[in-house]
């Protein structure tokens, strides 16, 4: 469920987005940051389930049936 | 000849008969529809532009050339509006904002060009959240409750058509814009596949999330409308070079047999109310003993698509504004120029990953429609009815964990702009205060007809789609 929780990864700290925003001259709120790392750790915690195979291509494909 | 108030109330399909036979002309309807915005406008501020002499002459142009015997099909003469993020020629297009004050595009999106190809009668461009983020406010306000969130962020095409001020309308869907406000105004709205209808001329929200879509009233109405807009545009580098049906056509061919699953874990979480709970549960009973096949599936791949879809709408969209943020910042709302910079902040292997995440996703999903052999996904258009607009952002007092009425959006809608498959919301029931229920179905890719004929089949067993709002601006 989207609400859950996930481990917030180092990598993509509050802190370090905040570093990241001063850097690049950008007045970001510290809770709206909160929020936006906690969205970058749903999908690192998805990497970590191994999504390794797919390619970052969006491909429809009119047969969705055999 | 019909009379000006009963003319507004007519479906597209109902007019284009009239028209044809001699019931009515374009310009008749043109007029009602005029008059029937000075009634509403004042309250609703459904629409940022309405070029009445424009659409008179276009009206005009259209009963001569029936008249003549040149029938451009269904929309010929029928006033349809336009959200205000695709470039009209010649008209003033802003997408809800300061930064694009007085600007005039050079040229149409080709959807509007495809509309009026079509014989169609622009009768107004319709109000959108400021550049289709929700960072903004519009001044426009819901017919069903003027209290309550009209949805976003196409809408004034959501409101205009509820209203009765448009015969049918265009929206951009990059994260439920066109079914949110489909579902609160209780409309029929179609996020048609990924490159169904062109972008191209349509101001970018993100790029490879971004689609243009019909609202109507009615299904066949639906259909009809995306018949005249879809196809392959070599403007639009993303457009599919697949070929369009006729929708209308077998869009009576009835349910049975056609297998539709639910996935239960995801779209009836918790997060959906016993309201919106009770109507889809009855959709799904009434589908059945109308002769689908009901599967309960199961799809844990839907975790984290919320995630997934802002992170590559953030990324994208601050790429698209960040220049402008920095020559034109100050005119930017606060609130929209924070969410389009945040992507900045985003690493280019994050983005990267997402897209990836969607990638596993759409692979899922597809497989999901194999295995069980699906013809379409069936859930709530949204979780919740329209809140208050004091509440869209606010926590729900009826949960433990934090979530928003607009949490309970997205939920529901983001998966199928991440896969690109395509998915429409219908009329679905009515909270016991009035309020629209809408359900939404999700279908294979470029098979926009099998959802049309579902929804038509319900539609034609119940009347919801006949309800009109109170009419609290007369």
């Amino acid at each position: 469920m989207s609400k859950v929780k996930q481990p917030v990864d180092p990598e993509i700290s509050p802190e370090k987005l905040a570093r990241l925003a001063e850097m690049l001259g950008l007045e970001i709120p510290p809770e709206t940051l909160a929020g936006l790392s906690q969205q970058l750790g749903a999908i690192e915690a998805l990497e970590q389930a191994k999504f390794q195979a797919h390619p970052p291509i969006l491909k429809m494909d009119a047969d969705w049936h055999d | 000849m019909i009379d000006s108030c009963e003319l507004t109330n007519l479906s597209i399909s109902e007019a284009a008969g009239a028209l044809r036979r001699g019931e009515t002309t374009s310009v008749a309807l043109t007029q009602a529809t005029l008059a029937r915005m000075e009634l509403t406008e004042p309250t609703l501020q459904a629409y940022a532009t309405a070029p009445a002499e424009l659409a008179m002459a276009a009206a005009d142009r259209a009963d001569r050339h029936l008249a003549a015997g040149r029938d451009s099909g269904p929309l010929q003469g029928i006033p349809i509006a336009v959200k205000d993020n695709c470039y009209s020629k010649g008209i003033v297009t802003e997408v809800g904002s300061k930064v694009l004050a007085g600007f005039v595009p050079s040229f149409d999106a080709t959807v509007l060009r495809k509309l009026y190809a079509a014989g169609a009668v622009l009768i107004g461009k319709t109000r959108c959240h400021e550049f289709s983020c929700g960072g903004s406010e519009p001044p426009t306000r819901g017919p069903w409750d003027l209290s309550r969130f009209p949805g976003g962020s196409s809408i004034g095409s959501g409101v205009a058509l509820a209203a009765r001020s448009a015969f049918g309308a265009i929206g951009t869907d990059t994260g439920g814009s066109v079914r949110i406000p489909a579902s609160i105004n209780n409309l029929v709205g179609m996020k048609a596949t990924y490159g169904r209808v062109s972008a191209y001329g349509v101001l970018p929200l993100a790029w490879s999330l971004d689609h243009v879509g019909p609202m109507t009233r009615t299904v066949l109405d639906n259909a009809l409308m995306l018949g005249a807009i879809a196809g392959h545009d070599p403007n639009d580098a993303n457009s599919a070079r697949v070929d369009v049906p006729d929708y209308s056509a077998g869009i009576d061919g009835g349910v049975r047999g056609a297998r539709i699953g639910i996935e239960r874990d995801y779209f009836l979480y918790p997060g959906v109310t016993d309201e919106v709970r009770e109507a889809i549960e009855a959709v799904i009973a009434a589908l059945a003993s109308l002769g689908a096949e009901i599967v309960s599936v199961s799809l844990p791949e839907l975790t984290n698509t919320r995630e997934t879809q802002m992170t590559i709408r953030m990324v994208e969209s601050a790429s698209y504004h960040r220049r402008q943020i920095q020559e034109k910042g100050h005119l930017y709302t606060p609130g929209t120029r924070t969410t389009l910079e945040m992507g900045q902040v985003i690493l280019a292997t994050q983005y990267l990953d997402a897209l990836r995440a969607r990638e596993r996703f759409r692979a899922a999903m597809q497989a999901l429609f194999k295995r069980e052999k699906l013809e379409a996904l069936i859930s709530p258009t949204i979780s919740v009815p329209a809140p208050l607009l004091s509440d869209v952002w606010k926590p729900r007092a009826d949960m433990d964990n934090g979530e928003t009425p607009t949490d309970g959006f997205v939920h529901q809608v983001y998966p199928a702009n991440l896969s690109g498959q395509p998915a429409l919301s219908a009329p679905g029931g009515f909270t016991q205060a009035g309020l629209p229920i809408g359900y939404q179905l999700m279908g294979r890719p470029f098979d926009e007809a099998t959802l049309y004929r579902i929804a038509y089949t319900y539609e034609q067993a119940q009347d919801w789609h006949e309800r009109q709002p109170p009419l609290v601006y007369d």
